[in-house]
């Protein structure tokens, strides 16, 4: 039993926050007007790639560096921090579910052109309601020869107009389940609309399929969703915990300096004591994201409730943190050129994505009811 | 990295567990003498026990349904500062009646005129020949109807800051000019706490406990009640139910089939779940030699309201027969002997979680200022000497 980090995790976590530091600036989404296309997406992606992370979680034997999620949660939290605009994460979820979900060719074929960085993923679940666990009503796949031909539509898809293939969740027409298929993106059946998110240092996009080839995943969605729902939580939920840290930092030095009525804002009670509650759930998103990261590295069972418990309490506290600081930095928190509000909404598509808070808390006690019966 | 707690196979557990087969209903001595009541304090009291070997003791002796003497005074909080300042003799005297449970202890801090700013105390001790003479009011002293002891803080030195002229003094509760009245509180359950009236009571100078003045430094030592928390998840002060239980009762009454309910029961499910690796980890830092900080504070932040989100929902599952008393929100969950494991008695008595050792927002204080280094509350009785602050506060 030792529930703290090694030193070589922590070391791991410095040199990623070094080169972000160093490497990221977020500096062109603080003019006002800008969109994800201006925050310097494909040049950090380069970045990103020189340091080999497209292949963190990919074995070595395919060129990877087969990290473990505790591994991989030093550098997803650094992501989060930084808010660095590129296509990591899709990147990662497309490669999960080749993982868990492909075949030997299928592996073969894009694990390493992943980890050397020349293909880049994204995974299309969502329907239009953003649900993600449902049937899928929305895009069906036809067996048509050898292949697959997909039609119909998925939304939300983060990193999908970088992606050079996409993991598409759609109904098997002839069984009625869901069932996933490797879709490439340049082809004429795929055509990708970029959403004007709120969030901008991220790219989102809805996925229009009209005939489009592909060809399906092996693992079954009863096998290949659970394990790459608990993964894509984590990562969520890693980002926010750290994400939710950064913004308390930067608002404890805002509180420290900032004076009014002759002392430093920090001194009152009233800012004083909602930044002691941001240390507090602060300290919570951090244990619960590294449970999670250890169950998952284990193949725990209780992994399944450790990243739904992560996901649940990360949102709601990373929305809580990044709102308390644009009110404790007051009339310029509000203003776009600071990045609370980048925060804020990133917060808030966190929160969103693969699942509410509420929703990850039906799951956790679902799970809890479950084991207890 | 790892969250595995100590296994059944454990090398450590095997001795433990043949302990407690043999002596299944051992005396508090002989729990005693055996190091599990201090398990982390050095031989012949402790067993100078690491986090993990604390952990298999509590562990094995609820398994074995054996409780450590119900001292928390002496066990959590006090007893301890006897081995790094008490004299020989006090040790000698002392040590064992509390750790056996013989000796109840009790703690003479809280005044009527300030609860959390217990620097502020106003009870005397004045030094004659070799007694010290004290003269004071103390308030919201718990167990001071049982104790045998009492840790006394009093101002020594009235011309000195208000921290710094303080002292600590073991006192026999049964000494003359002692008078103690019950606090009957809103939960109406067999008093928890009192008032204590000191008049001239004459305490010998041989149990002033380190030096004189040293007295501030011991009692917000003695205050950090982290071990308690540590092992116990329950949500009165780490006692009584915790969310898992809630769950189980929730479950059992159909309360769960509520949608908002429902929800409400994850989140703070979920909440006990993360308070419980929270302390693992400090077990863990423990263990990995880094000095006890803070962090307790922390813990006790959060875990202060949690435990009464916890009592709350359960009683907001009874609806209006939750305000006839006595009555149990879960039929079946059998009440041990704690008297906190009564999930009625636990919600009217939850109010005091926020307020007894500081109360909530003293603690947030403590936790933005030593954690955050956010700028210091002003006190302008600080820096005065406390005769003067006084005098300026009496003047009006």
């Amino acid at each position: 039993m030792d529930f703290a980090l090694s030193e070589d995790h922590l070391m791991l976590r410095q040199s990623a926050r070094t080169f972000l530091e160093k490497e990221i600036s977020l500096a062109r989404v603080l003019v006002p007007g800008t969109t994800v296309e201006d925050a310097s997406y494909d040049a950090n992606w380069r970045k990103i790639v020189d340091m080999g992370w497209p292949g963190l979680v990919i074995d070595e034997v395919e060129g990877g560096s087969g990290l473990s999620c505790i591994d991989l949660a030093m550098i997803l939290g650094e992501m989060g921090r930084s808010l660095a605009p590129s296509p990591f994460l899709g990147t990662l979820f497309g490669t999960w579910a080749i993982q868990k979900g492909g075949s030997p060719s299928q592996k073969k074929n894009l694990l390493s052109g992943i980890a050397s960085g020349s293909i880049k993923m994204a995974l299309a679940i969502a329907e239009a309601s953003g649900a993600v666990d449902g049937p899928c009503r929305e895009a069906t796949a036809r067996r048509q020869g050898e292949g697959w031909s997909l039609t119909g539509a998925k939304s939300f898809v983060i990193d999908a107009a970088a992606a050079d293939w996409l993991v598409v969740a759609a109904q098997d027409e002839q069984t009625g389940r869901r069932a996933f298929f490797l879709v490439e993106t340049r082809q004429p059946g795929v055509s990708i609309d970029l959403l004007p998110w709120r969030d901008v240092t991220r790219q989102v996009a809805d996925v229009r399929l009209r005939n489009a080839v592909g060809e399906r995943l092996e693992g079954e969605d009863a096998v290949l969703w659970p394990w790459l729902r608990d993964r894509v939580v984590f990562a969520l939920a890693t980002e926010s915990a750290a994400g939710a840290q950064r913004v308390m930092e930067m608002t404890v030095d805002y509180a420290k300096e900032r004076t009014a009525f002759g002392r430093p804002i920090g001194g009152y009670q009233a800012i004083k004591h909602s930044l002691a509650d941001m240390l507090g759930q602060i300290e919570c998103c951090n244990v619960a994201t590294l449970y999670a990261a250890w169950a998952l590295s284990q193949n725990d069972d209780r992994a399944p409730v450790a990243a739904a418990m992560a996901k649940a309490y990360t949102s709601d506290a990373y929305m809580a943190v990044t709102q308390r600081s644009i009110q404790i930095f007051g009339a310029i928190g509000f203003t776009w050129e600071m990045v609370n509000h980048l925060y804020f909404k990133r917060a808030r598509a966190n929160a969103e994505l693969f699942g509410n808070a509420r929703t990850q808390r039906a799951r956790v006690i679902d799970l809890v009811e479950r084991k207890a019966a | 990295m790892d969250f595995e707690l100590p296994g059944e196979d454990h090398p450590a557990r095997k001795p433990i567990r043949a302990w407690f087969d043999a002596n299944p209903h051992p005396s508090g001595l002989s729990l005693a003498q055996a190091g599990f009541v201090v398990p982390h304090w050095p031989r012949p009291w402790g067993l100078a026990a690491d986090a993990e070997l604390q952990l298999i003791i509590d562990q094995e002796m609820k398994r074995a349904g054996v409780h450590v003497p119900r001292n928390p005074v002496a066990i959590n909080n006090c007893a301890q500062s006897l081995l790094t300042h008490g004299t020989e003799a006090q040790r000698e005297q002392l040590l064992w009646p509390a750790l056996s449970g013989e000796h109840i202890w009790c703690m003479l801090f809280s005044e009527p005129s300030g609860g959390s700013d217990l620097g502020a105390l106003r009870t005397v001790a004045r030094r004659d020949g070799d007694h010290y003479v004290v003269k004071g009011h103390k308030i919201w002293t718990s167990l001071a109807h049982k104790a045998k002891v009492g840790v006394l803080v009093a101002r020594t030195d009235p011309d000195q800051p208000k921290h710094k002229g303080l002292s600590e003094f073991l006192v026999d509760m049964d000494m003359p000019g002692i008078r103690i009245r019950p606090i009957i509180d809103m939960s109406a359950h067999e008093n928890e706490y009192n008032e204590v009236f000191l008049d001239e009571v004459r305490i010998p100078a041989d149990r002033l406990l380190g030096k004189e003045g040293e007295g501030w430094a011991l009692c917000t030592t003695q205050l950090q009640t982290e071990r308690v928390a540590l092992s116990r998840p329950g949500a009165i002060w780490g006692h009584g139910p915790s969310a898992r239980e809630l769950i189980e009762g929730l479950a059992e009454v159909g309360a769960l089939e509520d949608g908002a309910m429902r929800d409400e029961a994850a989140q703070v499910y979920i909440e006990g779940e993360i308070l419980r690796l929270l302390a693992y980890r400090s077990l863990s830092d423990r263990m990995n030699a880094k000095a006890p900080g803070p962090e307790g504070a922390i813990y006790k932040m959060l875990a202060a309201p949690h435990g009464q989100r916890v009592v709350d929902l359960a009683k907001r599952s009874q609806g209006a027969r939750g305000m006839i008393a006595g009555e149990k929100p879960f039929p079946s969950q059998l009440a041990g002997d704690d008297p906190y494991d009564d999930w009625d008695h636990a919600f009217w008595f939850s109010q005091a979680v926020t307020l007894g050792v500081g109360t909530q927002e003293v603690l947030k204080n403590v936790v933005a200022e030593r954690m955050l280094g956010l700028p210091r509350d002003i006190d302008p009785t600080a820096r005065l000497p406390w005769s003067e602050a006084r005098r300026k506060q009496s003047g009006g």
